[in-house]
């Protein structure tokens, strides 16, 4: 008993150990993130939530500005040499560290190094190789050599980051935030290892706020970082991101004044809550895209007009407005929407009206030889996420509607789902893309038949025209070449276009500047509280 | 006594190593691995990847390994969280569970026994009926339901305790508490009205009341030993069930401990962490079984073991 007495005072002291927490509501930003990060070191990290936490405590070269916009980060300028291969960033004079070292361009070299080295075990090292190709970054990566001397990110002085790539890629901006390449402050992880990332008093970062308070599965705290260099600026002093997994606990949190910043939306509340407080509902376009792949190995998906014939039997609109119900955007193409000077093509049938398509899509059909009295059959693989679930049903009454196919929707997890990808055993694949910044190049390079031998495209043509495009050094002209590779892709009909996925999240009206971005971009720094 | 204990380990232990050898051979036959997740990869960091996790070696070799591992109380790292590994995750995530476990059981036996002994004592009136309707929504009503109603009327009707997390204070922990101890109360307090109706009608009883003893004496002096006993046997597997069981409670109310690891790391392939908490909830539900055992033995001298 007395054991037992004991046992109970024990506990009680570890919960008494949970003294509230001291009040600081009205100065502090409360975002939910979902679930846990999977890593707070900024190497590593590849959350996109997560990324949340690393863009208020760090920054790149460049940063984003309310809306995803490209601004100048730690680098107050950048050049660009007239081959586009090349590009010089200056940085701003007087940079420091939250712990008062000065901040030097080698710091940004090094993260380079750090991230490509194979021992770092991060799977970002393709942002330098392969979405742009910067000089001796895939031999490092590959571990052919270990010498940092190739690599062709450069510290000529402490104030000069130079970047030499092996082609032109005006995107590269887009990758130079606090996400791709945070600046590395080596004698911090020289001392402390990856713990440096992890204990709040021993992490040492650049950017608007630092950490106060690290949680595994609860919370992150951030303070404002008064070495920032633009801390005269940054309006809220503390930002508190909260774990929440469960989407309904979530609003429940929104709701109570918990949260003031959320992650998700629950799909089945959508309606009301437009209806209720529009105001606080933000539902925009993020860079994921869905469509779904036709196997083209398993006759007869190898027949254009097999493909082009379940395309356009798709009812886009229907499937989002009345099954899905998620807020994601119907799509008629794979690339565009997401950058406004990207002019791209549409797929075939685009432009009739849906009763069109599907008389098209009938006499595609009947042409291939199949119809309600030669069923077509048919598996769609697609993982078991309520939303995605219900998407591949509805695809597949469609179908069955319009040209008697007989689709079996096989659901699985998500890890198994993806590497089913690679073991072929689908018909069609509920395939979905997140774009590493939001332009149309992200996702035609992914497409390309040597990068992505896992859709058994044989298309010379398709890898010969993003060869030209990847010679342009502007936009406007690399856009053009983007948009006639977009033509073969969307011709050859290998997938077929389904939707653009929306961000869903809700903002209380204390929080000024919220603004949506399709790359996810919410710096805390440019928000404000009431 | 000694003996007793030596055996039931010895067991324990047996049963023990037949559930980590089965969970680490079947979780691999599960499509899917931790790090099929990003097709832009190349595949020359992936295999960098798998060799530092060990998994491109046989599994029997990734299991020998994790043994010397857990020889040396090494759980190896997390394939998830990448900045933790699986031993800081139960050290950082057990204090919660136990913290929660441990009062929601504390709650359970309390409210459970008095409810169940006045319902026994005032059969058919109404503590009994309240103490029935308490047991039937207990039972009947899932926590996945009662959890969201909980926090909808406490927390956002009336304002008394935040709905979820716990940066708010201990006060965020009393909801979790109470849905997690509310089945445990019905089943407790059926068990105790039932076995307490029972010895009420022992002879010795009679004779205590015949002897003069007064109402509440016979009740908390002899009544009460003998009808505890099922509730003790109770008591046992329902303290391992109430630690290892509290996944939903965890992630309803966002709680950072390490049920909701359980369900995510199976989900996400994070194969050692999976291992490490099989190994420590099956270690929890031995242990919380032999000590059931003694303290039966203790209070009952017919199941005394030596």
């Amino acid at each position: 008993m007395k054991r037992l007495i004991l046992t109970a005072l024990a506990a009680l002291a570890l919960t008494a150990a949970l003294a509230p927490a001291p009040a600081r509501a009205d100065d502090t930003l409360d975002r939910g993130i979902g679930s846990e990060w999977s890593s707070l070191d900024p190497q590593v990290n590849f959350d996109a939530a997560a990324g949340w936490i690393m863009m208020d405590a760090y920054e790149g070269l460049v940063t984003f500005g309310p809306g995803g916009a490209v601004v100048p980060g730690a680098a107050e300028s950048w050049d660009m040499s007239a081959d586009g291969k090349t590009y010089t960033f200056h940085l701003r004079d007087g940079l420091k560290w939250s712990n008062g070292d000065p901040l030097v361009a080698q710091d940004f070299v090094n993260s380079v190094l750090r991230t490509l080295n194979p021992d770092t075990l991060s799977e970002k090292g393709y942002y330098f190789y392969s979405v742009v190709q910067i000089k001796g970054a895939a031999d490092l990566a590959n571990g052919v050599t270990k010498d940092p001397a190739t690599l062709g990110v450069t510290a000529p002085d402490d104030r000069t980051v130079v970047i030499e790539m092996l082609t032109p890629a005006p995107h590269i901006l887009d990758i130079l935030g606090a996400f791709q390449i945070p600046p590395l402050h080596t004698p911090s992880l020289e001392a402390n290892g990856t713990a440096g990332f992890t204990e709040p008093a021993k992490v040492v970062s650049n950017g608007a706020y630092m950490f106060k308070e690290i949680v595994p599965q609860s919370h992150v705290l951030l303070e404002k970082n008064p070495n920032y260099w633009d801390a005269a600026n940054v309006k809220i002093p503390f930002v508190k991101y909260h774990v929440t997994e469960d989407v309904g606990t979530e609003f429940k949190r929104f709701q109570a004044g918990e949260l003031e910043v959320t992650y998700d939306i629950p799909v089945n509340m959508i309606e009301q809550l437009k209806a209720e407080i529009p105001d606080q509902v933000f539902i925009s376009p993020s860079t994921e895209v869905t469509y779904y792949s036709f196997n083209l190995t398993h006759p007869p998906l190898d027949n254009l007009d097999v493909r082009m014939a379940l395309s356009l039997a798709i009812d886009r609109e229907t499937l989002q407005e009345k099954i899905v119900k998620g807020g994601a955007i119907p799509s008629y193409s794979y690339a565009g929407g997401f950058d406004p000077s990207y002019q791209g093509p549409k797929m075939a049938g685009a432009d009739l009206t849906q009763a069109e398509r599907e008389a098209k899509a009938k006499e595609l059909f009947a042409k291939a030889g199949y119809g309600p009295d030669n069923p077509l059959k048919l598996t769609i693989v697609t993982t078991v996420a309520e939303d995605r679930t219900r998407l591949a049903q509805g695809v597949a009454l469609m179908w069955k509607k319009v040209l008697g196919v007989e689709a079996q929707v096989n659901p699985m997890e998500r890890k198994a789902w993806l590497d089913e990808f690679y073991a072929g055993g689908w018909d069609v694949f509920g395939d979905n893309l997140v774009g590493d910044f939001a332009g149309a190049e992200t996702f035609l390079a992914y497409m390309r038949p040597s990068a992505e031998p896992g859709y058994n495209w044989v298309k010379p043509e398709y890898d010969a025209q993003m060869d030209v495009a990847a010679t342009k050094p502007d936009k406007e002209s690399r856009n053009a070449e983007l948009a006639k590779a977009e033509k073969i892709l969307l011709d050859d009909m290998i997938f077929a276009p389904i939707a653009v996925e929306p961000s869903r999240i809700l903002v209380s009206p204390h929080v000024k500047g919220w603004v949506p971005s399709p790359a996810g971009y919410y710096n805390s720094q440019y928000l404000g509280l009431e | 006594m000694l003996r007793f204990v030596a055996k039931r380990l010895w067991g324990g232990g047996l049963t023990l190593a037949a559930l980590v050898t089965l969970t680490f051979f079947v979780m691999r036959l599960a499509p899917g691995g931790p790090f099929s997740k990003n097709r832009k990869i190349s595949p020359e960091v992936l295999a960098n990847i798998q060799e530092a996790f060990h998994l491109d070696e046989p599994v029997w070799q990734q299991f020998g390994r994790w043994l010397w591992g857990l020889a040396h109380l090494d759980l190896g790292p997390s394939t998830r969280f990448r900045d933790y590994s699986v031993n800081d995750i139960i050290a950082s995530g057990l204090p919660w569970s136990l913290t929660i476990g441990f009062w929601a059981i504390v709650v359970a036996s309390l409210v459970g026994i008095a409810l169940g002994i006045a319902g026994a004592l005032r059969r058919n009136g109404a503590s009994d009926y309240l103490a029935g309707t308490i047991g039937v929504i207990g039972i009947a009503i899932p926590i996945f339901v009662i959890g969201p109603l909980a926090q909808a009327f406490f927390a956002l009707r009336l304002g008394w305790v935040p709905v979820g997390g716990i940066a708010g204070g201990w006060n965020a922990l009393i909801l979790p508490i109470l849905v997690l101890a509310l089945p445990n109360i019905a089943y407790i307090s059926r068990l105790t009205r039932s076995s307490m109706i029972e010895v009420l009608r022992e002879n010795y009883v009679r004779t205590a009341r015949a002897k003069g003893l007064g109402a509440r004496r016979t009740v908390l002096r002899h009544v009460l030993k003998g009808a505890l006993l099922p509730v003790i046997a109770y008591l046992g597997p329902a303290t391992a069930a109430i630690i290892t069981g509290s996944i939903l409670i965890e992630t309803i109310f966002a709680v950072p401990g390490i049920g909701r690891h359980f369900v995510d790391a199976a989900l996400n392939r994070d194969y050692p962490l999976v291992m490490g908490i099989t190994i420590l909830y099956g270690g929890l539900v031995i242990v919380a079984n032999i000590a059931t055992d003694l303290v039966r033995g203790w209070i009952d001298p017919r199941v005394r073991h030596d």
